[in-house]
């Protein structure tokens, strides 16, 4: 208790410099706060965009389908199955697909495709597909009038096979079965950019891919949903107990089904570390000079302390002690201001000047991040580098001889 | 009687060559325990360079200290420091206190070194600051004392943690000659009271005249003893 009442009225000694410290520590927690926020925030919502949209949280498919997917791999699409898995722990939507290449044919021209098989309604529940629709509208069910069955065409497709709405598509590739397949169908509108993901795909509904690809209550996957791509390896554990039965068939999550995305993503926190680096490395500075000063100014006071009995471990807990303390209460001060405005940031956010892309994932407005996570990293790199920075003054005030000390009074 | 410090052959030199200072030159004295002795001589002449190696501040290039016949010249680092600590009270010329705490917290730091439990601690510490007559200035800081109140807080912090001997390095230096006075003799009402061993030192006649035994230094050499009896 004496210790600490030592350690705290140090502190409170030259009130100048001990602001200056704090406002350095403080300037870094709350810079490091609202980036961390900011750059996280927009992370979780490109990887919950793209998880969402694209891969789902975890994916069933045949074992060997995710590391080479061919079209003779496969999962049962039946009502029994969707039923049952429904009922697994933790799921919340699924959605089968259908994903194979072909080549598309206009009226004169052709362009190689990626063909998806999407169940019209599961889909619309789960990605984006039919907000990304252009022009024209959204796939329907069943065939029209004519007997054709309606198509999605990413916008180069249209471009490069100068298709519009209305138009016929026709489709060349293999079935399963190693038989030609060949189909005509209705184009009914154009999802995203020509600069999208979705540039050179062509949806179709579910029954219409199955017969064009000879997979009769087949698919190649199927994709699940939780509440949150944080669950994702919950998620594709308790898919995998219920497949248990079933060796042909495994669950894995999107960074096993999306492994360049995740990877990038991965790459770009960890660029982001860079500006936290800087920030950290101003605020040892700050730290450093101060500490130091402090206890030269006091090398007198230290040898009288030493001379009287004092360990040099004592002496070295007191500095420390001392820089913990003006770290924690700069964090608690930079608390105090940080959740306002991340509060803020994370409610409501802010527009960006320019769409920017993250990993494919186009975004215009970013969000920060409200969890405990956002206000403690901060605070555990401020006081932790405040901590190692004091190691040095403290060693130094730890060493201090006596005799010397007060000779020097 | 078993002395308290005997000090053997005691060298201690600065320097080398044609700057070799020997700050101590074989000097061999004795302490025993109730002394209140004083180490006198010119500025220069060794004083301050004796009582730090009498309290193990420093470390000698010749011969040994022994306190009750323990060699303290042999220890090293925390051995020492805790030796120090339960053997030795110090009173230096001046910044003797941790300014940031009261007269009283001066008093139980030390006794928080020797792991005393803080009721404990309380107790003597106020008793002795009434008995050097700072009662009622115990939560004052050293700032808001005067130099001669700030030299008692001092001899009480040297007292409290209970040491076999307290070496002062002209306590009084600093202080006018009235507040010396009164300081000595206090310092001289411990070690009647208490039984406390004393030694500092002093070049001042005035305040010689109140020790029991004087050792007299001149270029690091003890060149008089003289006991009194008063
Ligand atoms: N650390 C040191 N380095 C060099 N010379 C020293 C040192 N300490 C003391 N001396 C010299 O040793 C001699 C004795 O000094 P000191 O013990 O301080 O004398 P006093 O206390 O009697 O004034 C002086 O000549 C002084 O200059
Ligand atoms: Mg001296």
């Amino acid at each position: 208790m004496l210790m600490l009442k030592l350690a705290f009225r140090n502190i409170l000694r030259n009130k100048r410099r001990t602001i200056l410290t704090m406002l350095s520590m403080f300037g870094g927690y709350v810079l490091l706060t609202l980036s961390i926020s900011v750059q996280n925030g927009s992370y979780v919502q490109v990887i919950d965009f793209f998880t969402r949209d694209s891969t789902g949280h975890a994916q069933i498919s045949e074992v060997g389908y995710q590391d080479k997917p061919t079209l003779y791999k496969s999962v049962p699409e039946t009502t029994d199955f969707y039923q049952q898995l429904m009922q697994v722990d933790g799921v919340q939507r699924a959605t089968p697909r259908i994903v194979s290449s072909a080549l598309a044919y206009g009226e004169t021209k052709s362009f190689p495709v990626q063909v998806i098989g999407v169940d019209v309604e599961k889909e619309a529940r789960m990605s984006f597909l039919e907000e990304k629709v252009k022009t024209g509208q959204y796939l329907e069910v069943g065939p029209d009038s004519d007997g054709y069955y309606s198509a999605l065409i990413g916008a180069a497709v249209a471009r490069q096979l100068s298709l519009e709405m209305g138009d016929e598509l026709i489709l060349i590739s293999q079935g399963a079965d190693g038989s030609m397949a060949n189909d005509l169908y209705r184009v009914v509108g154009v999802v995203g950019s020509t600069e999208g993901a979705e540039a050179r795909n062509v949806y179709l509904p579910l029954a219409a891919a199955q017969s064009f690809f000879v997979m009769p209550e087949q698919a190649h996957y199927w994709a699940v949903l939780t509440s949150d791509y944080e669950r994702s390896d919950q998620l594709s554990q308790r898919l995998n107990s219920w497949l248990d039965g079933d060796s042909e068939l495994e669950a894995v999550t999107w960074k096993v089904v999306s492994k360049e995305f995740y990877e990038t993503m991965k790459a770009d926190v960890e660029g982001g570390y860079v500006a936290y680096y800087i920030i950290i490395f101003l605020v040892c500075i700050g730290v450093l000079n101060t500490v130091l000063m402090s206890v030269l100014e006091r090398t007198g006071e230290f040898g009288v302390l030493k001379a009287i009995g004092t360990s040099p471990g004592r002496v070295f807990t007191l500095i420390v002690t001392e820089t913990l303390m003006l770290a924690v209460l700069s964090c608690l001060a930079g608390l105090i201001v940080a959740m306002p405005i991340n509060y803020y940031l994370a409610a409501v956010g802010f527009v960006l000047p320019e769409p920017m892309e993250v990993s494919g994932v186009i975004m215009s407005h970013m969000k920060g991040l409200w969890d405990v996570k956002t206000f403690m990293e901060p605070a555990l790199i401020v006081i932790g580098s405040a901590a190692l920075i004091s190691l040095f003054p403290a060693r130094r005030a730890a060493k201090i001889v006596p005799v010397d000390a007060m000779r020097s009074l | 009687m078993k002395p308290v410090i005997e000090t053997r052959e005691l060298c201690r030199f600065y320097g080398a060559g044609d700057t070799l200072v020997k700050a101590l030159d074989d000097v061999n004295i004795r302490i025993d325990p109730g002394e209140f002795t004083a180490i006198v001589g010119p500025s220069g002449s060794g004083k301050s360079t004796l009582l730090q190696q009498i309290g193990g501040l420093d470390i000698p290039n010749h011969g040994k200290v022994l306190l009750k016949d323990k060699p303290i010249s042999e220890m090293s680092g925390k051995e020492l420091s805790d030796f120090r600590r339960d053997h030795i009270g110090f009173i230096f010329q001046a910044y003797n206190l941790i300014p940031v705490l009261s007269a009283a917290e001066n008093c139980e730091y030390i006794m928080l070194l020797q792991g005393i439990p803080a009721a404990e601690r309380r107790e003597r510490v106020l008793s002795m600051l009434a008995q050097v007559g700072l009662e009622g200035r115990e939560d004052r800081l050293p700032g808001q004392l005067s130099g001669g109140q700030q030299q008692r807080v001092a001899v009480a912090r040297a007292m409290v943690s209970q040491p076999d001997i307290i070496l002062a390095d002209e306590p009084t230096a600093n202080l006018d000659s009235q507040t010396g006075m009164e300081l000595l003799d206090m310092m001289h009402d411990l070690n009647r009271n208490e039984g406390m061993t004393f030694v500092f030192s002093t070049h001042d006649p005035k305040i010689m005249e109140r020790a029991s035994r004087l050792i007299y230094v001149e270029d690091g050499k003890v060149i008089r003893e003289e006991t009194r009896n008063g």
